[in-house]
């Protein structure tokens, strides 16, 4: 046989998409099946009332996910509303922040009203789907790690598992606040690297940071950073700080603090032609940096210990 | 209103299934006797849902190669005639109230 019968590729189509263990069976199965409906129609045009089956037993992703008992949908209930929300909150505040601060370095660097409209279209249509599509990202991953912790513990809950009601929800506030904080700070990040929006007098355009990072400190900080954000958004759903959480947040926050303290230390933040063009002769002193390097330290233990208060007073 | 009738039919059929499925049948000849009994569902939702019971323990299948095409024939196990037993009295159960609520009711 030259071409593949409609019967075939719909087969092909539903069990390609199950567990591989599965498929031959199914396939099997369901090919014996159309057979058997076609067959006690008796038809006259064969090829007619294999269309029609096809069509009743309708579209193969439906009826794959039917067999392979999971639901068909990105994010489910639970997750929705967070995720609605969370987005919500990144369109309203990071991507203002990100366009008015492209028109400013527009603005700074003499562009004219052409160009800064092409940069907010830029910002508005590119940076929000970046932000879209990467939550989006986060919120399936988050949807398919809980769906599997939830087959697994099925029929183990108890009322023990409720988590507990924190008294005035500001660390709910927080939690939002840090996520969004953590998430701006990747994307400006990545962003002042990949757009290399600052330009010299000599009209070059540069990056603000240092690009010798991106041969090895800005990793850690940036796993660090998305690590972050995960981190708070699994804070948000469950309500309140577990004791997992707080560990994991403890690794997150060496993550970062470590290589950020380095690279104050050693004075390799900045971009040396970016920094040459903005002091012009004068030198930054060496106190500007370890007083940076001691402030993201102190920040960072007061998160812990915070955390860990939490839900010490939870426990008790 | 149809799609509330289809949300009161979706557990009968598992009984329906489980009932039947005494002796062994394959799939498109249970859904014959299904629609012939007055149980109306679609190949689609019938066929996964077998899968489904046999997976739960409810249903158990073997392949039978001796006709013309190979056929996986479904029958009750020990555990799906408890289960059913169950459904049953639940059922009667149900029947019960619902026709003293319409009664009262009219």
């Amino acid at each position: 046989m030259s071409t593949s019968t409609l019967t075939d590729r719909y087969v092909h189509d539903v069990v390609r998409r199950l567990p591989a263990d599965q498929r031959q069976d199914v396939a099997t199965e369901l090919r014996g099946t159309i057979a058997d409906t076609i067959e006690a129609r008796r038809p006259e045009d064969a090829e007619q009332a294999e269309h029609a089956v096809l069509t009743e037993m309708g579209d193969p992703i439906h009826l794959a996910a039917q067999y392979a008992d999971r639901p068909n949908v990105l994010i489910g209930p639970t997750l929705y509303s967070t995720y609605i929300r969370l987005l919500v909150i990144l369109l309203c505040t990071v991507l203002p922040l990100v366009t008015v601060a492209l028109v400013i370095i527009d603005v700074l660097d003499g562009v004219g009203a052409e160009g800064i409209l092409g940069t907010v279209a830029w910002a508005v249509f590119g940076v929000g789907a970046q932000i879209i599509a990467w939550t989006t990202v986060v919120f399936a991953l988050l949807e398919r790690a809980q769906r599997r912790r939830h087959t697994r513990a099925a029929g183990n809950w108890s009322p023990k598992d409720l988590t507990q009601i924190t008294p005035r929800d500001r660390a709910g506030g927080s939690a939002w606040a840090s996520a969004v904080f953590s998430a701006a700070a990747l994307g400006l990040i990545v962003w002042q690297q990949v757009a290399q929006p600052f330009r010299t007098d000599a009209g070059e355009q540069i990056a603000i940071l240092d690009p010798a990072l991106w041969n090895g400190w800005i990793w850690p900080l940036l796993i660090g950073l998305g690590a972050a954000v995960v981190a708070q958004l699994l804070r948000i759903i469950s309500g309140g700080w577990t004791r997992k959480l707080v560990l994991a947040y403890l690794v997150i926050e060496v993550l970062q603090v470590v290589p950020m303290v380095w690279i104050l230390y050693q004075q390799e933040l900045f971009n040396p032609a970016f920094l040459a063009e903005v002091n012009q002769d004068w030198t930054t002193p060496d106190e500007v940096y370890t007083g940076a390097a001691v402030i993201v330290v102190i920040l960072a233990v007061g998160g812990v210990v915070g955390r860990f208060r939490q839900i010490a007073t939870k426990a008790s | 209103m149809q799609g509330q009738a289809q949300e009161l039919r979706r557990g009968t059929v598992v009984l329906a299934c489980l009932v039947l499925l005494e002796e062994p049948q394959y799939g498109y000849a249970l859904l014959e006797t299904l629609e012939a009994a007055g149980v109306a569902v679609e190949g689609n939702t019938l066929y996964p849902l077998l899968r489904r019971l046999e997976k739960q323990g409810l249903l158990t299948s073997e392949w039978n190669t001796d006709e013309s095409r190979p056929r996986k024939f479904y029958s009750v196990s020990t555990e799906g005639a408890v289960v059913r037993a169950e459904l049953v009295d639940e059922w009667r159960g149900l029947v019960t109230s619902i026709s003293a609520l319409t009664k009262e009711d009219s």
